[in-house]
């Protein structure tokens, strides 16, 4: 995929996406430390979890 | 409120963050982190557009302080429906609420018209805070909708110190 701005460097990440850590650096930290906050998340009930999946699929309109 | 056994709390956004602090904190930073990615008015005229979009009354009554001391008055607000054509917008506005518009319809849609329209106003930096700030604003408003959370404090009233990184999320 060719990135549309350009970057400040052509590396690539672990994933083998364009390397954009150099971008907006701490937005880029909040969001990792949310995605490790969510994967800690093992104590929600599975009713609570459920529920959510539901909610969300209204939402979205998905009715699978 | 859907969900039994909430802690207590001034807005239904603080009652899911006492019940869950670890999450809703980093959430939380993540809102605000957004906010100092990019700027306020911009952000805050897509926050309200894809509050129409998504149907969120809750999202579109609320304003951003941060906005409002940038200088973004109610006037301007009532016209955001009209924002292709109104003259109270300018094109930098108009590239940006372009971009969300598609963004939020079907982010497979944004083209690369859309995206050198707002490079060109925000240079590569610019447009790439203001793509992961829509995001991060898209992302809470569904959370919200999804949770049920109508009422939320301002941005700056959302953040609070997080519990320690390795706490684990009490319920």
């Amino acid at each position: 995929m060719t990135p549309r701005i350009p970057l400040p460097s052509d590396e690539l990440n672990p994933l083998g996406l364009p390397d954009t850590s150099a971008l907006a650096p701490a937005l880029a930290a909040a969001r990792d430390q949310l995605r490790r906050a969510a994967f800690r998340m093992r104590s929600v009930d599975p009713v609570t979890t459920e529920l959510v999946r539901i909610r969300n699929a209204r939402h979205q309109t998905c009715f699978f | 409120m859907w969900l039994d056994g909430l802690a207590p709390g001034d807005t239904d956004w603080d009652r899911f963050a006492a019940t869950w602090p670890v999450p809703f904190g980093a959430l939380a930073d993540v809102v605000a982190a957004a906010w100092d990615a990019t700027d306020p008015v911009l952000l805050e005229l897509c926050r309200l557009r894809m509050a129409t979009l998504l149907a969120s009354p809750a999202e579109e009554a609320r304003r951003t302080g941060r906005a409002r001391a940038a200088g973004l008055d109610d006037a301007k607000v009532a016209d955001l429906p009209r924002w292709p054509t109104s003259s109270r917008f300018i094109d930098r506005e108009r590239a940006c609420l372009a971009l969300a518009e598609q963004f939020v319809i079907d982010a497979n849609g944004v083209t690369d018209e859309h995206v050198a329209a707002v490079t060109a106003h925000l240079g590569a930096d610019g447009c790439y805070g203001f793509v992961q700030a829509l995001s991060v604003v898209e992302t809470f408003q569904r959370a919200c909708l999804t949770l049920g959370i109508d009422s939320v404090p301002d941005v700056d009233a959302l953040t609070r110190p997080s519990p320690p990184d390795h706490a684990e999320v009490p319920r």
